[in-house]
């Protein structure tokens, strides 16, 4: 087939025309981590630390931890950030730059979930090139030399240690951040934003609540498997996906009901980041259109929607082509689910094995039950339709069919 | 060689179709949903387009200067944006490669992507009718 011909076709297998894969953050794993932090940051040209937390954290052990891995490697805390909200905000944003310019800051170092290192890396972003959050918005648009040509300008050495097992933002080039003037959640993407260093440390998640383990691992399943049968799968994506769907099965539950078991609370942080890389490619896919708008509208948690909508998702795909069917055997293979049949049935017996695991986790299994309203059902399939992960589905849904999946996790 | 030598080149086939697009009775409603001003800001040659989508009011587009404030804005070459009217540009690659740059808010403008799937052989019909198959002959 001419390269020209697989414009429209969401190709599911053999040789794609292109995909670009990159994953530049240097990651380190393993114990004892937090107390090299100064040691490692360095070599990713820190000196003067500002620290972008928020104040349930700051609460813990861990800042002290952190302030003191920090420093030990001869690098100065300038000064602690405590602000961000568990839905960042772009006066957050806003504030964080501000700090690191009042103690002369020169690196942020993240330590938080999801909403703590995106809010961090868009600071970086004013605090080097100034401007107002949503100036940035939109992809790839990031200064650049050679009039806009060529390599992006560098931020500020940055450092993420991650404090939940789900979003991987801890190697992710994007964030998404809240404009509640606006009431809309924007997203930033671009290479700079890549933080330089990952820590994945089992001491970072000492503290979290095992519903939190819970949903935001039942997240990174949701970035694995739709990152595999998403149009923008790629092999790379996939051999990191395929690996952190192994860690989840077995590592989630374990970590969820042993809180205290630090090497599968280590292992869930390698699975998230791990889950994430397809995402690199663009590979995502509509559970998380589904999602976002139940968040947005409903306030239900990110993880809890994904896990939610995950098995509906699974059938609908399924059931659409044996090409897409074909990547959600391989994922059947090593859940050791059944791999025969048409497509209907490997999705069908994927998705019980996720309801299954999402009642086992004791996580809520019907949108019902965290607070969506049936009378909901309009507003949100506008939502999902304009959400920027429908285009890589491996299927085009159609309003109606949003409606039906809306519907039936209801 | 670029496909288009000049500013008003442009907007005789790509300006042409918004406007005809923006006065469809099945596409122009559904583009409206969109709820947004986009600005193509095309290089090679220089020139710009302007598109106000928002339910409720009337299609405007503007070829070149305009009084409109985008909220969008996409930046290519014009031969890429030729090549996206031919069918021939799939745009999360493009994105990915930078030979498209989108500014604000980009999903608002994507979810429109699988809607003008059936725009494409308009456009290659109205440069057929224009005589400019050499245009058609995209790679
Ligand atoms: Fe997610």
């Amino acid at each position: 087939m001419a390269a020209e011909e697989l414009i429209d076709a969401r190709q599911m297998s053999g040789f794609k025309p292109f995909y670009q894969f990159q994953s530049p953050t240097r990651v380190i794993a393993g114990y004892g981590l937090i107390e090299g932090l100064g040691f490692e940051f360095a070599k990713e040209g820190a000196t003067r630390v500002l620290v972008v937390t928020d104040e349930v954290i700051h609460a813990t052990a861990l800042i002290d931890k952190v302030r003191a891995g920090v420093e030990d490697g001869g690098l100065e805390v300038v000064g602690i950030y405590d602000q961000v909200p568990p839905d960042s905000d772009s006066s957050v944003v806003k504030g964080a730059a501000q700090a690191a310019h009042e103690h002369g800051a020169d690196s942020i170092l993240a330590v938080g979930g999801g909403s703590v290192m995106d809010t961090a890396k868009l600071a970086n972003v004013i605090f080097r090139h100034g401007g107002e959050p949503r100036d940035w918005e939109g992809y790839y648009g990031l200064p650049r030399a050679n009039d806009g040509l060529g390599r992006p300008e560098e931020l500020a050495p940055f450092a993420c240690v991650p404090t939940t097992c789900g979003t991987g933002s801890e190697v992710s080039f994007a964030a998404v951040i809240k404009d509640s003037a606006e009431h809309v959640k924007f997203q930033v993407g671009d290479f700079p934003l890549y933080p330089r260093l990952a820590v994945l440390d089992p001491e970072s998640t000492r503290t979290l609540p095992p519903a939190i383990v819970a949903a935001t691992g039942m997240d990174a399943m949701t970035h694995a498997i739709e990152g595999i049968v998403s149009s923008e799968w790629s092999p790379h994506g996939d051999a990191c996906a395929l690996q952190a769907l192994r860690m989840l099965r077995d590592n989630l539950q374990l970590a969820v009901e042993h809180p205290e078991d630090d090497a599968a609370r280590g292992n869930m942080l390698i699975a998230a980041n791990l889950a994430i890389q397809p995402t690199h490619t663009g590979a995502i896919g509509i559970a998380h259109s589904l999602s976002h708008p139940c968040g947005a509208h409903y306030n239900v948690p990110h993880g809890v929607a994904n896990a939610i909508n995950l098995p509906w998702v699974i059938e609908y795909n399924a059931a659409a082509g044996e090409d897409i069917a074909a990547k959600y055997r391989d994922v059947n293979e090593l859940l050791g689910l059944e791999v025969g049949g048409d497509g209907a049935a490997v999705g069908h017996a994927l998705a019980d094995h996720v309801r299954e695991t999402v009642r086992t986790l004791g996580l809520p299994g019907r949108l019902s039950e965290v607070g969506v309203p049936e009378s909901g059902i309009p507003l949100l399939v506008e939502g999902a339709i304009g959400d920027g992960c429908t285009l890589v589905n491996p299927v085009e849904p159609s309003e109606e069919d949003f409606a039906e999946l809306y519907r039936k996790a209801l | 060689m670029a496909y288009f030598k000049s500013e008003e080149e442009v907007y005789e086939y790509i300006g042409k179709l918004f406007k005809d697009l923006s006065v469809d009775d099945e596409l122009a409603p559904k583009f409206r949903k969109a709820n947004t001003i986009v600005q193509y800001q095309y290089s090679n040659p220089k020139s710009q387009i302007t598109v106000r989508m928002i339910d409720g009011e009337d299609e405007q587009v503007d070829c070149g200067p305009t009084e409109m404030e985008p909220e969008v804005i996409m930046t290519m070459e014009a031969d890429t944006a030729h090549k996206f009217w031919l069918g021939k540009v799939n745009v999360t690659v493009a994105l990915a490669r930078g030979q498209m740059k989108a500014k604000g808010p980009v999903a608002k403008i994507l979810k429109l992507v699988p809607l003008v799937k059936p725009v494409f052989p308009r456009y290659r019909a109205q440069l057929q009718e224009a005589g400019r198959t050499d245009l058609l002959e995209a790679a």
